[in-house]
């Protein structure tokens, strides 16, 4: 009995001993892609349905798409999934010749007719990133007769208006307008959903990956697709784990437990940045921080008082704080890269000459208002810095941190400042938001614009300019008046103050090459080969 | 079964029956009340939450038609009663509706959340209790002595040392500096996937298919956040179990067996802690209750999928059917925990039978 104790008592300590063993600390597999992100604000994986930037990398490498662009050069389109595309004299027909020899993950060929019903469907569904297409006119009710294939390798792409070329092609390269395997989501169509059910937890793409499990807040695992049309990738799967502080994104990196982290906070970004271990890459966007002051309101709609707040931002003092990894300091509204940006930041902190300003408005003394921001690092760092600068100045900024945007949506906040996420590379996007605004009434309800938000009868000539610019499809003639737009906005005393034009900071594990940040957030995993 | 029983006319044992049955119809009516006033409560206070449910759908930058129609979609042009009894007749068929954020049906996201947090929040309550009863009573026993000191410091430390800053610092510590435990997760993600289901509790799934390895890591994964929330835990029951004890010691019949001659050992153990059975039942229950909605901080620290994680980002972007249905399964366990304590009471202590 002593000796069955004796036994048992030994085996235990042997098993527990086991369990407290080190845990293998070894790197991750060189065939294999760990990725550490934050997962809580994914949408599901429907390209025509989600809106945010995990989610698009995620749907960039499952689908493909008509053009590419590259992540070096992001304004020349590339063929993707069209070998070529020619457009008509008229500047309104686009025929795309689609690549013959792909495959979806299914084995089911791909064709000029999936391409037609995948870009159907997107304007059909209507979510919010139909928006892609639907701004140059394509509806429900025209769509059909617009987007056709008329054998199995031509698709023919009408336009209702002309537009420039390039704002068509750049769109049929966002995670949008991805091609579905349109006979796979016929089999899984329920009840006419056009495959939403199954598009939830499944792929229908032709991407260089495809994807194996998902499970919500937690883990996502794609494979790499072996019969992929330019080789099977290098990464044998690509594992996505929801790390959602940052400090343990951070941690896992340095550990050797991930490849890549790309929710990072800015001390942790400093630290990594320092500890040499890995690159850390800032990858413009094409938003900006900004902030809105309500034109409803009759002190801020003086153009003196709009003007003062233009010098109560420390553009350098955020730059090299807490902004150092999240954007670069830009006031003017062209993101810079794109035709018409100018380098040009006329503006720097100046107490004195806001409070000039502000005198010479009629407020010597200063005012109070509400401001509200998003709690979010660096959003928050910088709303905080603004409030101590306009106190300076005699201007009490009363700050409110929370989930505000529905209250700018219907113009019912003061001041409020956020980041904005356009994905079009070209200036369009952003001056379409922040430039346009056809009609400035409450009743008109223009809520996906910045300008109407705050309620910014935006002076004529730069709205004639903004559509005449996308009109234009003489390249030469665009670049020069986007020229005259940028300064134009520059010196309107703007209601919309932008003041960093946005980037995205990912830390990436020095042995992985070929992870490149995506500006348009379609980084791919095909191209990523990792080392010793 | 007593004799006093058997020998009862039939009549009596109708009448015993019908009052059993009337008991538990009164717990039946009580519990559905009280399911459908928190439910009433949560919709309420979900719809005051500033965050807008359909820009957490649509991203802020959609126009105002696609806004319309998701509005729409989501059925929230209907008036609040309305929505409330769509829902409530969707429950009442176990249909808890569709997450706006995962996209699945919340029945099956708690199918997976829950039992992440169950393992958590179950093994923290046993390394709790094991630990805390024995301390409180040996504290209170030895009242004064540098034993009762040492457990209350560590009591105390337990209770007022926040709970993600331990788990931070674990984290740092153990996993960062000596790679003892593992970053964060349930498992390595190279054991993914190789047990799913049935129960989609880790533990017991690799167990059900002779998975050692996984169930090897799946318990390393789990160590230091339960060994934490156990930590926290262990504070609270051996204040509690301390203040029993020595209520109990105070007692007259303590003073009766003293001068009886009883040791200490049977004194303590065979009457006092008879008494305090019941009491410490009770706070063991509330404990893992606490954990089981509690567990938020210490699941975000170590990225554990669990039902506060869920339950917190759903709050976030207004995700209501993630919510209600999660605040449903909370308020179903607690009143089960509750009700298996009552039970459980009767074994225990013969006076509330």
């Amino acid at each position: 009995m002593t000796m069955f104790r004796r036994q048992f008592l030994v085996t235990t300590a042997l098993v527990a001993a086991s369990f407290v063993a080190p845990a293998a600390m070894a790197a991750t597999p060189k065939d294999q892609l760990v990725i550490a992100t934050n997962m809580s604000s994914m949408r599901g994986l429907d390209p025509n349905e989600l809106n945010q930037l995990e989610a698009a990398e995620i749907v960039a490498n499952l689908y493909e798409r008509l053009i590419v662009l590259p992540a070096d050069n992001i304004t020349k389109p590339m063929p993707g999934l069209a070998e070529s595309w020619t457009v008509s004299d008229d500047g309104k027909t686009f025929t795309f010749k689609i690549r013959s020899g792909v495959t979806f993950h299914s084995g089911n060929p791909l064709t000029a007719k999936d391409a037609e019903w995948s870009l159907r469907r997107l304007v059909k569904l209507g979510l919010a990133p139909s928006t892609d297409l639907r701004q140059w006119g394509f509806k429900e009710d025209n769509v059909d007769s617009l987007i056709k294939a008329t054998d199995d390798s031509t698709l023919v792409v009408q336009t209702p208006e002309v537009w420039n070329p390039n704002l068509i092609l750049y769109s049929l390269a966002s995670f949008s307008t991805s091609i579905f395997d349109s006979k796979l989501l016929a089999e899984h169509d329920k009840g006419g959903d056009l495959g939403r059910e199954f598009l939830q937890t499944n792929d229908a793409g032709s991407g260089p990956f495809s994807l194996r499990s998902w499970r919500v807040n937690d883990l996502l695992i794609a494979d790499g697709f072996k019969s992929y049309w330019q080789g099977a990738p290098k990464m044998r799967r690509v594992i996505l784990r929801h790390l959602p502080e940052s400090a343990g994104q951070r941690l896992q990196l340095e550990a050797g437990d991930v490849d890549v982290a790309t929710r990072l906070s800015s001390s942790d970004l400093g630290a990594l940045d320092s500890g040499g271990k890995v690159t850390i890459q800032k990858t413009p966007g094409f938003g900006f921080y900004y902030l809105a002051l309500n034109q409803k309101d009759e002190i801020l709609s003086n153009p003196k008082v709009r003007e003062a707040f233009r010098y109560l931002i420390d553009y350098d003092g955020l730059a090299n704080t807490v902004m150092k990894y999240y954007g670069i300091k830009q006031q003017t509204i062209i993101p810079a890269g794109l035709p018409g940006a100018s380098d040009s930041n006329p503006y720097k902190l100046d107490i004195e000459k806001a409070k000039a300003l502000l005198a010479e408005a009629g407020y010597p003394n200063g005012f109070s208002k509400v401001y509200y921001a998003t709690p979010v690092t660096p959003e928050y760092e910088v709303a905080q810095s603004l409030q101590a600068n306009a106190a300076k100045a005699g201007i009490k900024l009363d700050l409110q941190g929370g989930d505000h945007i529905g209250k700018f949506r219907s113009r019912e906040f003061e001041l409020f400042s956020a980041r904005s996420g356009e994905r079009l590379p070209d200036p369009h996007a952003v001056l379409q938001s922040y430039a346009t605004n056809a009609n400035n009434s409450d009743e008109a309800k223009l809520t996906g614009l910045n300008a109407w938000r705050t309620a910014w009868d935006v002076p004529k000539d730069i709205q004639e300019m903004v559509t005449a610019a996308a009109h234009e499809t003489d390249q030469a003639k665009r670049t020069e008046l986007y020229g005259k737009i940028n300064k134009a906005y520059l010196e309107s005393s703007p209601a919309l103050v932008t003041s960093f034009l946005r980037t995205d900071a990912k830390a990436v594990n020095k042995n992985v090459t070929g992870y490149v940040g995506h500006p348009t957030w379609l980084t791919r995993w095909d191209t990523v080969t990792k080392g010793e | 079964m007593s004799i006093a029983h058997t020998t009862e006319t039939g009549w009596s044992g109708g009448k015993a029956a019908v009052s059993a049955l009337r008991k538990v119809a009164t717990s039946f009516a009580v519990i559905l009340t009280t399911l459908l006033g928190l439910l009433v409560i949560t919709f309420v206070v979900g719809r005051m939450v500033p965050a807008d449910p359909v820009i957490a759908v649509i991203g802020d930058q959609a126009d105002q038609a696609t806004y319309e129609r998701v509005y729409k979609q989501m059925g929230l042009d209907q008036p609040l009663y309305v929505q409330f009894a769509t829902y409530i007749g969707n429950v009442a068929h176990l249909d808890f509706g569709q997450s706006h954020v995962t996209k699945n049906p919340v029945a099956s996201d708690l199918a997976r959340v829950f039992p992440a947090t169950l393992e958590l929040a179950t093994l923290a309550t046993l390394i709790g209790a094991s630990l805390g009863v024995p301390l409180g009573i040996i504290s209170a026993v030895r009242k004064g002595t540098w034993v009762d000191h040492l457990a209350r410091i560590v009591g105390l430390l337990g209770h007022s040392t926040p709970i993600f800053w331990l788990g931070t610092i674990v984290i740092l510590v153990f996993y960062a500096k000596f790679g003892l435990i593992p970053g964060g997760g349930r498992l390595d993600v190279y054991n993914e996937g190789l047990v799913e289901g049935p129960t989609n509790s880790i533990i017991v799934d690799a167990i059900l298919a002779g998975e050692w390895e996984v169930l090897r890591d799946a318990l390393l994964h789990l160590a230091a956040p339960a060994i934490i929330l156990g930590y926290a835990a262990m504070a609270y029951l051996s204040r509690m179990s301390r203040s029993f004890m020595l209520e109990q010691l105070r007692q007259e019949y303590v003073l009766t067996a003293k001068a009886k001659g009883l040791g200490q050992r049977a004194i303590v153990w065979r009457h006092a802690f008879r008494n305090i059975r019941v009491q410490l039942l009770t706070v063991v229950a509330l404990a893992h209750c606490g954990l089981l909605d509690g567990t938020v901080l210490i699941e975000t620290v170590f990225a554990w999928p669990g039902l506060g994680q869920y339950l917190t980002s759903a709050l976030f972007f207004a995700d209501m059917n993630a919510v209600l249905g999660s605040v449903l399964l909370i308020g179903i366990i607690s009143i089960a925990i509750n009700l298996l304590s009552d039970i459980t009471y009767r074994f225990l202590d013969p006076r509330t039978r």
